[in-house]
């Protein structure tokens, strides 16, 4: 078994219950083509550096996953007939990361300064 | 009999913070790799943050020997850029 990570960038214009079920698919090929599922991240709608096939914005999800070649075979070749995906990345790696998530998003009250107390007199 | 000292091996020149103007002209400029050694940094084709510091402002990769980023590190920077370009993250 092999430590893979998977990206794909779905296109903005569906509905939050369509998105679901998009990852549930994927998530479904990877587990029936000899495959475990180790952690999932959801890094949201992003704003995309350059205009891809005619989308400025995409939802990004990634998965990291243990599989084996056909795993990532079926998983690509799903992935290619799929009109609402625009871009997908599969890296191999030799170990897990599973503490750093570099697209969290960090709570907008924690960051926030304390509100500015303005002296007039 | 003393054996001479061997001329051709010159003192490597010091590493030196930064550029001041009463350094002597030999000393050369030495900056260690930004990613070997301790507490460095990995490089990941999903810390953009990171990658950003290594691209023109036009999006291109910057060549090491201005960066001063070691050989092996430049190789693994520039696939980890090249991965970030094609998830269009930069």
């Amino acid at each position: 078994m092999n430590c893979y990570e998977h990206t794909l960038i779905a296109k903005q214009d569906l509905s939050d219950t369509q998105n679901k079920k998009l990852y549930e698919k994927y998530e479904n090929i990877i587990n029936k083509n000899s495959g475990k599922i180790i952690k999932t991240e959801e890094w949201g709608l992003r704003n995309l550096a350059t205009k891809t096939k005619n989308n400025t914005k995409g939802i990004y999800y990634h998965i990291k996953f243990e599989g084996v070649g056909k795993t990532i075979e079926e998983l690509e070749r799903a992935e290619n007939i799929d009109e609402g995906i625009i871009r997908f990345l599969t890296v191999k790696v030799k170990k897990h990361d599973l503490e750093t998530n570099y697209f969290e998003k960090k709570d907008y009250y924690d960051k926030k300064e304390a509100p500015r107390t303005t002296d007039k007199q | 009999m003393k054996r001479k000292k061997n001329l051709r091996h010159k003192k490597k020149p010091p590493a030196t913070g930064g550029l001041s103007l009463f350094q002597k002209p030999g000393i050369k400029f030495v900056r260690s790799c930004p990613f070997s050694g301790k507490d460095a940094p990995t490089i990941d084709y999903k810390n953009i943050k990171l990658l950003k510091k290594y691209l023109s402002e036009s999006g291109r990769i910057l060549p090491s020997r201005i960066t001063s980023v070691s050989q092996k590190k430049q190789r693994e920077l520039s696939q980890a850029i090249k991965r970030a370009r094609l998830l269009v993250l930069i």
